[in-house]
């Protein structure tokens, strides 16, 4: 009896294991999310996995083109075309497709995009982030003439303009606001609302409706125009999206990349331990493990059984694994004691230490294949020998005691580093830099904590030294967030910015000739190396293990490091294989 | 009886409550707060950007984030100011504090700060998934341990009781993380053995037994981690009290009047070994339930340890402060439990008594 009671329960098991045959061309494709999204609101989109799903529901008017690393139009049929207006507008004149439509057949016409920019200087709606990225469009001039043409004016100039105009999604105007309330406001007059004064009635209404809406757990409320609708979002667990079967991008011969979607339906798994992920797609459970560990990519190609089984990809990130300097404090505000500490960190050693050799040094924050990266400066390297002369020079003395001096000053030069807890490469650069200090006679003290209390502590300038990345792209090469003065209290953490570093950032950004902006950039670039604010160590690398199987699958450096929508099984071709 | 079960039921709702309040009042003096969360990094430039966010802009992206989520009013009824007079400032019910305990007495735990949705359907959806698994390992931990601890009281010696106590011992001291990822790495890995299943999902369509089945088979690993980890903490002190009550004389008279040892210790020496283990056992009980965050993770469950957790992470106060009077409560209900069942055990422990 007790035999027939294991034998049920074993079948029982591993008909429960077992997937039913399915066609491959038609089975989905499940990849690993180490987070949920957590909301699907198009306006409040907080992490990858919500720009991710965004991305499947939604179109923006440019969106990135992963083949290329750069952004391709999207809803709009070509890029911008722009026109500078005396020293600080640049004047965007857009086309959208003929053939984009909203789900419920209505097509995507120049007042949604208006509409969407308004939306996003609602107050009561989680638009924060979108105020501040979006605030430099001003106005937007409908064309009387074609519905699908408008103008963009834009209070900025530079290259980057063209792409930040178009990297939002667009809603539907006709479902949130059906009675064109919005369209008497104009974006200028939202944008500049005092924040005492009580909303337009017409805001407040749409604001109430926006929520009513619940986007954030039912985003299927809202038409979008993007390939795939969400069937179901089990919370922490899964998330499942099909094709729409008329999908407007369709009909587009020959189909930008970027308008491509080939998988019918998409599953992301929720899977937040990296070992747990690891097994899964050994089981099959998965079949994208995006943002592999270098340590389990390490074990996976190793595993005789895994490179049968799947494909290992890599390519290097422009995410910069970076060290900076507080220079508000009066050890560090001298710039060759700043030079003299970054010549104790040894990024060829950590980045083998930490990411397997994978990943590429830089001179800088531009990475190596950039044509504005100063390849005549030499990659920062671990020369202790240096950093005493360096401190000399900066007028420290090695006391008997063996610890450096100030004249006159009777503290010892001794930092504290702070990170991120959790990262296990930001402790081996803390590690290995103390380490190095030690035999040099300077204490460090490592301060890790956890993401939200290790901000607050950075943002008050409560630090000496800090690891953190610092996410960069291909797209532009604004470092003024980073380094200029006005930045200090918001992104420019390290308190550095002069006058004349202000004036080459901004000339940097803004330049439109390319020669002259690789000029500034390499005086950037040699400016930043003698300063020291920040130490750019290396740009870290992405690993994608997929399943062997998997066709068109395209790996970037950008995030997410893939591109979803272009991957498919061999049985879209000919659709008589059946899935393993 | 009655009035002493009301009694005890009204402190333990006024402690929980107490307990509540103080979370609610520290989580929001901590350092940072939702907003860091919820706004994107001011230095990250993957994105093209055209301006240079200053730090007064960041810190109105940030007040215009707090506004929005109701933080912009004073944390309590009166606060001591800042300034250096260090004046009182009584802000009447205009105050989050207030608005949060009205809308408790509705009934109402607030709205996640990170999706907006009620905190008593996220608690709820996450207590589908722990509920079942938590009470199933103390059920089958508490049964194994009975077993396991009137075997292995019974006579000293012979070496299975010993590798047994051994195992035991070996698995109280291991960390849950370090067992549930062993277990992981054993049963459910193709290089070693590929016996269960750890994260996959039900295949689409799956009817109602098969879902049965399904779960079933997803819930073996973390069940199994989780009685593993229960089992040397029940069982370890039951034996000890077995042993001592064999020695007492009653248990002495009761062998010498020709009974055997493991009818003694079954019938005469467990009902009073068993009051610290049934104390252990309602202890575990909201730990089991707020603190399966380790397994939740490795096994991928959405359950309520993982949504603490993440709350807590993100400065979700709502689910924060939610989540610990849901704990408080169930530890409290839980010594509420563990005296009943006293009184059940040993009727000269009543209160009438």
């Amino acid at each position: 009896m007790r035999y027939f009671l294991l034998g049920g329960l074993l079948t029982l098991l591993l008909s429960a294991c077992s997937t039913s045959p399915v066609t491959q061309g038609l089975a989905p494709i499940t990849t690993r999310w180490a987070r949920d999204p957590e909301t699907l609101d198009p306006l409040a989109v907080p992490n990858q996995s919500a720009i991710d799903a965004t991305n499947l529901l939604h179109l923006a008017l440019l969106q990135i083109d992963y083949q290329r690393n750069e952004y391709a139009p999207a809803l709009a049929q070509a890029l911008p075309q722009a026109h500078l207006v005396g020293d600080s507008l640049t004047i965007l004149d857009y086309q959208l497709r003929e053939a984009a439509t909203w789900d419920d057949g209505h097509p995507v016409l120049a007042t949604d995009v208006d509409f969407t920019l308004k939306l996003m200087q609602c107050p009561g709606l989680p638009n924060e982030n979108n105020r501040a990225q979006f605030g430099f469009i001003r106005q937007v001039r409908l064309d009387p003439a074609n519905p699908r043409r408008f103008t963009l004016v834009c209070r900025s100039q530079g290259p980057e303009t063209i792409t930040a105009s178009g990297d939002f999604s667009v809603l539907p105007e006709a479902s949130l606001d059906p009675a064109h309330t919005l369209r008497r406001l104009p974006l200028a007059a939202l944008q500049d609302w005092p924040a005492a004064r009580p909303p337009a009635p017409a805001v407040q209404a749409l604001v109430q409706r926006y929520q009513r809406a619940n986007l954030a757990r039912q985003p299927n409320n809202l038409p979008g125009c993007g390939a795939y609708r969400l069937t179901t979002w089990d919370t922490n667990r899964q998330l499942r999206f099909r094709r729409k079967a008329h999908w407007w991008a369709d009909k587009l011969r020959p189909a930008p990349f970027v308008l491509q979607a080939r998988p019918q339906e998409l599953v992301f798994a929720v899977l937040p331990d990296d070992a747990a992920a690891a097994l899964a797609l050994r089981r099959h459970d998965i079949d994208v493990y995006p943002q592999v560990p270098a340590r389990i990519f390490k074990q996976l190609q190793a595993s005789p059984a895994a490179q049968r089984d799947f494909s290992f990809y890599t390519a290097s990130s422009y995410d910069i694994l970076s060290v900076g300097f507080n220079t508000r404090r009066a050890a560090l505000r001298d710039k060759l004691t700043r030079q003299a500490l970054s010549r104790l960190f040894d990024p060829a050693s950590l980045l083998l230490a930490t990411q397997l050799g994978q990943g590429s040094r830089t001179v800088g924050l531009l990475p190596p294949g950039s044509p504005f990266y100063n390849d005549s400066l030499p990659l920062p390297a671990y020369a202790p020998t240096q950093a005493a002369t360096l401190l000399r020079q900066a007028g420290w003395q090695r006391a008997a005691d063996g610890h450096w001096r100030q004249p006159g000053t009777a503290a010892p030069l001794a930092l504290a580093m702070r990170y991120r807890a959790e990262e296990t490469t930001f402790a081996t650069v803390g590690l290995q830099f103390q380490a190095a200090a030690a035999q040099l006679g300077i204490p460090v003290t490592l301060l890790p904590a956890e993401n939200s209390v290790n901000t607050s502590q950075l943002e008050a300038g409560n630090f000496d030294l800090y690891i953190r990345l610092v996410k960069g792209s291909p797209f532009g090469v604004n470092f003024a967030t980073l380094l200029h003065s006005q930045a200090i209290g918001g992104g420019n953490i390290t308190g550095f910015g002069r006058p004349d570093t202000d004036r080459l950032l901004v000339a940097a950004a803004t330049e439109g000739s390319p020669r002259r902006k690789r000029l500034l950039l390499r005086r950037l670039q040699v400016m930043l190396r003698e300063e020291m604010p920040i130490l750019p160590l290396f740009f870290m690398p992405y690993r994608l293990a997929a399943s062997r199987q998997l066709r068109h699958v395209v790996a970037s450096g950008l995030k997410p490091g893939y591109a979803i929508m272009s991957l498919g099984w061999p049985a879209a071709d000919s659709p008589s294989t059946s899935k393993p | 009886m009655a009035g002493w079960l009301l009694a005890r039921l009204g402190r333990a709702m006024v402690a929980a409550w107490a307990i509540a309040s103080l979370v609610f009042i520290s989580s929001r003096l901590l350092p940072g707060g939702p907003e860091q969360a919820l706004l994107a990094d001011a230095s990250d430039y993957s994105r093209p950007t055209t301006t240079v966010r200053s730090g007064a802009s960041q810190q109105a992206a940030q007040q215009a984030v707090r506004e929005r989520l109701g933080l912009g009013l004073p944390v309590f009824y009166f606060t001591r100011s800042a300034q250096p007079a260090q004046a009182w400032h009584w802000h009447g019910t205009a105050n989050q504090y207030h608005r949060w305990a009205l809308g408790l007495l509705r009934g109402n735990l607030g709205y996640s700060y990170r999706d907006g949705q009620p905190v008593v359907v996220l608690l709820g959806q996450a207590l589908t998934y722990t509920l079942p698994l938590a009470l199933t390992a103390a059920a089958l931990g508490g049964a194994l341990a009975l077993g396991l601890g009137l075997y292995l009281a019974r006579a000293p010696g012979g070496w299975v009781r010993q590798a047994a106590l051994a195992l035991l011992s070996a698995l109280q001291v291991t960390p849950l993380f370090l067992l549930a990822l062993a277990l992981l790495l054993a049963l459910a890995n193709p290089d070693f053995l590929d016996l269960l299943p750890a994260a996959g999902q039900a295949p689409p369509g799956a009817t109602g037994g098969q879902l049965v089945g399904y779960w079933l088979a997803r819930s073996a690993l973390p069940l199994l981690g989780l009685v593993l980890s229960l089992l040397p903490v029940l069982t370890l002190p039951l034996v000890a009290a077995l042993r001592h009550e064999a020695q007492a004389d009653y248990a002495t008279t009761a062998r010498a009047k020709g009974l055997s040892a493991a009818w003694v210790l079954r019938r005469h020496a467990l009902p009073n070994a068993l009051l610290p283990l049934l104390t252990t056992l309602t202890d575990l009980l909201p730990t089991l339930l707020a603190g399966t965050v380790v397994v939740e993770v490795l096994f991928a469950l959405p359950g309520s340890g993982r949504l603490l957790a993440e709350a807590a992470a993100a400065h979700d106060y709502p689910v924060v402060v939610a989540g610990v009077l849901f704990t408080a409560a169930a530890r409290l209900l839980g010594l509420l439990l563990a005296d009943v069942l006293y009184f059940v055990v040993d009727p000269r422990l009543r209160p009438a008594a």
